[in-house]
């Protein structure tokens, strides 16, 4: 018994180091296996602002043109116009959403055009609300999903999660965890 | 220019101390002769060191790190603060301290010169080690491709002065546990019975602990009052990572005191000097592969990752492999069955592995469910605070009367009066929470460090000598320490369960009335500065109609980086802070918040308390 007890320190180091050299690994290898909702349709939902219950926003408004005016009115237009959404599931309690959070102001000054939909994901409105109030608030439209029921439609693992739709409300591009510089110039920025 | 001198400095450095590692029966040349060798090699690195901050101070763009991470329009002291801003900067950094802390080593020593040479040997692996890290993986010293006449400026959220010495300190702290790795080692491979090592080993362990508590409450503080989270301590990933080390050096800092009562067990010293170390490697390897997510962004790469990965495999591995093939055979029968110091201490040890267990599995739990499940989550502060804090709990307890046990009888010292004062003490904490609201948390908190401060000032007082001397103090040391642990307890009760938030959405004259603290805000402007804007509000804070201070809450806007930091406006006093954070105008009006945050200066004053009993325990015999 003495003699395990004695290799114990040993083994868990090789275990620890295992864990660690299979995770870099695992994030380099390209064919990291890609989301099943990749190129299809985006799942129906609806949800209603953050700020205003009345205000309603539902997956058919992001196919066409939405018409973003700052959290208060979502209106279609019937211009032309190649416009994405950038759809962020976030929540106060997450760290790594606070520490991607000041990206989204980035996206949202770099490319005007894209419509930032932030998913406030199993979380209490107040707590949601004080969140933004201390990073800032670069969303277009701050939605709810008290339940999850959004959030499970969309397949999300953990947060934060993030994808983009394009104008067909098809899904093409979906990132796990938190978005850095380098994804976002290396592969979002590709589409927009 | 310069950047050729650091380079060749730091290969000639590398050099040197391969030299110092050939074995002296080849070469055959004197021991002192031998140690030259190594002071070489911590003079080339100390230039190497300078030439990159002369790199820094001139702004000399054609480096691809100083280009990378400066600006000429920085202020001096954030230029030299750049040069360990950066990864490669502050590797280079964390080697040239390695090299350091040998040469000191070797100039204090007193053991004899075969386990100081070995002693140096470790060190000197460890510090080639690093090196080859540098020059393959992350040279600071490469050469700018373009010619360009500006820099792109240095992540402006660490252009502060809390910030510029946060890094150095805590690389203090961890690199100084590296010599106390070589120390265990050495005394493993060493073949004569000499027991100085072990007061080698507490001196260098103390020094590195209360270094490395300045630098963990350095960036606590900075956390405090820069990131306006309203909070100082996050559990955020980093930070585990430090606290790690911290608590397995306390662990061996206070087993270290055994050796005083002649029962030394060595063989988990030197397995808690092999840990230390590891930990402190383990939280750089976190850290700068940057697979774990936090507030702390560094640029980050696969490669490195791999080669850190690497280097704590090797350093750990090797130190347990030793542990494992020489360990001391020599028993010590610990009597273990009364109440006394030595069970204490044993008992404080085990808490707190145990503590440092836990966090480190929250601190990886991610990463293993990742490569297990492809899933991601993570792991906050509920699950710390739920885990970690009964587990310190008896700790805690056992803390207050642990430095009157004797260290082989079963008697307590004037055992009445410390039962008298702890019913005395219940009582009171009993009434404060039935007149406030109850909390289970809050009055354990307040109970225990209460308990913990009164009872070290009882022990301290019994053992009062009319002449206040240096060495009365050093005698009293550890309680003095205990009530800056007291102290801190009461501040993190307090703070964190009756913090107080308000929200406020106030114009330019409104005023908000707190607790009879009235606060007004005066005037809002912008203030151009060096190399910032900032914007600024000014509350006026009055008590009964006099005006107390003035707090200036605001953000700043880096243009070169393009990124906007909050500034907590911070009103200090004794007994609480007035935090107040800007958020976002809407129709002129200002979304503030403001924070009232109890007995937060005890935390810092507990911290301080800490530090200086730290450094007194370093000049202790």
């Amino acid at each position: 018994m003495r003699k395990i007890i004695k290799f114990v320190p040993l083994i868990l180091l090789i275990v620890v180091c295992g864990f660690f050299l299979l995770f870099i690994i695992f994030e380099k290898d390209p064919s990291n296996p890609p989301s099943a909702l990749l190129n299809k349709d985006m799942p129906k939902f609806s949800t209603s602002s953050l700020y205003n219950k009345n205000i309603k926003l539902s997956s058919d408004n992001l196919k066409k043109n939405v018409h973003l005016s700052v959290n208060t009115n979502v209106a279609t237009t019937e211009d032309n116009l190649e416009k994405y959404t950038l759809i962020n599931f976030f929540a106060s309690w997450c760290t790594p959403c606070r520490a991607e959070h000041h990206l989204f102001f980035e996206i949202k000054e770099d490319y005007p055009n894209v419509f930032l939909l932030g998913i406030s994901h199993k979380d209490s409105p107040a707590d949601s609300k004080k969140y933004l109030n201390e990073e800032g608030n670069p969303y277009s439209f701050v939605g709810l999903d008290q339940n999850g029921k959004i959030a499970l439609e969309f397949g999300v693992f953990g947060l934060p999660e993030t994808f983009i739709i394009n104008n067909d409300g098809k899904i093409i591009f979906k990132h796990m965890g938190q978005l850095t510089k380098k994804i976002i110039e290396d592969e979002i920025s590709v589409f927009f | 220019m310069i950047s050729l001198i650091g380079f060749s400095s730091l290969c000639l450095s590398t050099f040197f101390s391969i030299l110092f590692l050939i074995p002296n029966s080849i070469f055959k040349i004197n021991i002192k002769f031998c140690l030259l060798f190594f002071r070489f090699s911590t003079i080339l690195i100390c230039i190497s060191f300078s030439s990159l901050i002369t790199a820094y101070i001139t702004s000399d763009f054609s480096n691809f790190n100083v280009f990378q991470n400066s600006h000429s329009e920085k202020p001096l002291i954030y230029k030299i603060a750049g040069a360990w801003g950066n990864h490669e900067g502050s590797i280079l950094l964390w080697l040239s301290m390695i090299s350091i802390y040998g040469f000191l080593y070797s100039l204090m020593s007193k053991s004899l010169d075969d386990f100081k040479i070995n002693v140096l040997k470790i060190q000197s692996s460890i510090f080639l080690i690093f090196a080859f890290f540098i020059i393959f993986t992350s040279n600071p010293f490469l050469v700018n491709s373009v010619e360009v006449n500006e820099g792109l400026g240095l992540n402006p959220i660490l252009q502060d002065p809390a910030l510029a010495i946060h890094p150095p300190m805590l690389y203090l702290g961890y690199v100084g546990f590296s010599l106390v790795f070589s120390l265990g080692i050495a005394s493993l491979l060493s073949k004569n019975d000499d027991k100085n090592w072990l007061i080698e080993t507490k001196r260098w362990s103390m020094i590195s602990w209360t270094f490395l508590t300045a630098g963990i409450a350095l960036g606590s503080y900075w956390a405090y009052y820069e990131l306006g989270w309203g909070g100082w301590w996050f559990w955020d990933p980093v930070e585990n990572i430090s606290l790690m080390p911290w608590i397995v050096g306390l662990a061996l800092v206070h087993s270290l005191i055994m050796t005083r009562g002649e029962q030394a067990i060595e063989r988990w010293i030197i397995f808690l000097s092999i840990l230390c170390f590891s930990l402190s490697i383990l939280g750089t390897f976190l850290v700068r592969s940057g697979i774990l997510t936090s507030v702390h962004s560094f640029a980050s790469d696969a490669s490195r990752g791999l080669f850190i990965l690497l280097i704590f495999f090797l350093t750990t591995g090797f130190g347990l492999l030793v542990f494992l093939v020489k360990s001391p055979i020599k028993k010590n029968h610990l009597n273990l069955l009364l109440i006394n110091k030595t069970s204490a201490l044993i008992i404080n040890n085990i808490l707190m592995i145990i503590a440092m267990l836990t966090i480190l599995l929250g601190t990886i739990y991610p990463i293993i469910i990742e490569v297990l499940t492809n899933t991601r989550i993570s792991v906050g502060g509920p699950y710390f605070n739920s885990t970690v804090l009964p587990v310190l709990l008896p700790g805690f307890l056992l803390m207050s009367i642990a430095p009157v046990l004797s260290w082989q009888s079963n008697k307590i010292k004037k055992f009445r009066v410390y039962v008298v004062f702890f019913l005395f003490l219940s009582f009171l904490a009993l009434i404060h929470s039935y007149f406030t609201v109850f909390n289970t948390w809050g009055f354990l908190g307040l109970i225990l460090g209460s308990w913990i401060i009164l009872a070290s000032i009882i022990s301290i007082i019994l053992r009062f000598k009319f002449l206040i001397s240096l060495n009365y103090i050093k005698s009293i040391n550890s309680f003095i320490a205990h009530i800056g642990v007291g102290l801190m307890i009461l501040g993190i009760t307090f703070s964190s369960i009756y913090q107080k938030e308000y929200s406020f959405n106030i114009s330019i004259g409104e005023e908000i009335n707190i607790n009879n603290n009235i606060l007004k805000l005066e005037n809002i402007k912008v203030v151009e500065n060096k190399n910032y804007q900032s914007l600024m509000a000014i509350f006026s804070l009055r008590k009964k109609g006099e005006l107390i201070d003035y707090i200036l809450p605001g953000k700043n806007y880096y243009p070169v980086s393009k990124m906007i930091t909050t500034e907590a406006g911070i009103y200090h006093d004794w007994l609480k802070d007035i935090y107040i954070t800007l958020g976002n105008e809407e129709d002129s009006t200002w979304n503030i918040k403001i924070y009232l945050n109890p007995l937060v200066s005890f935390i810092w004053i507990g911290v301080c308390i800490m530090i200086f009993s730290g450094f007194i325990a370093i000049f202790k015999k």
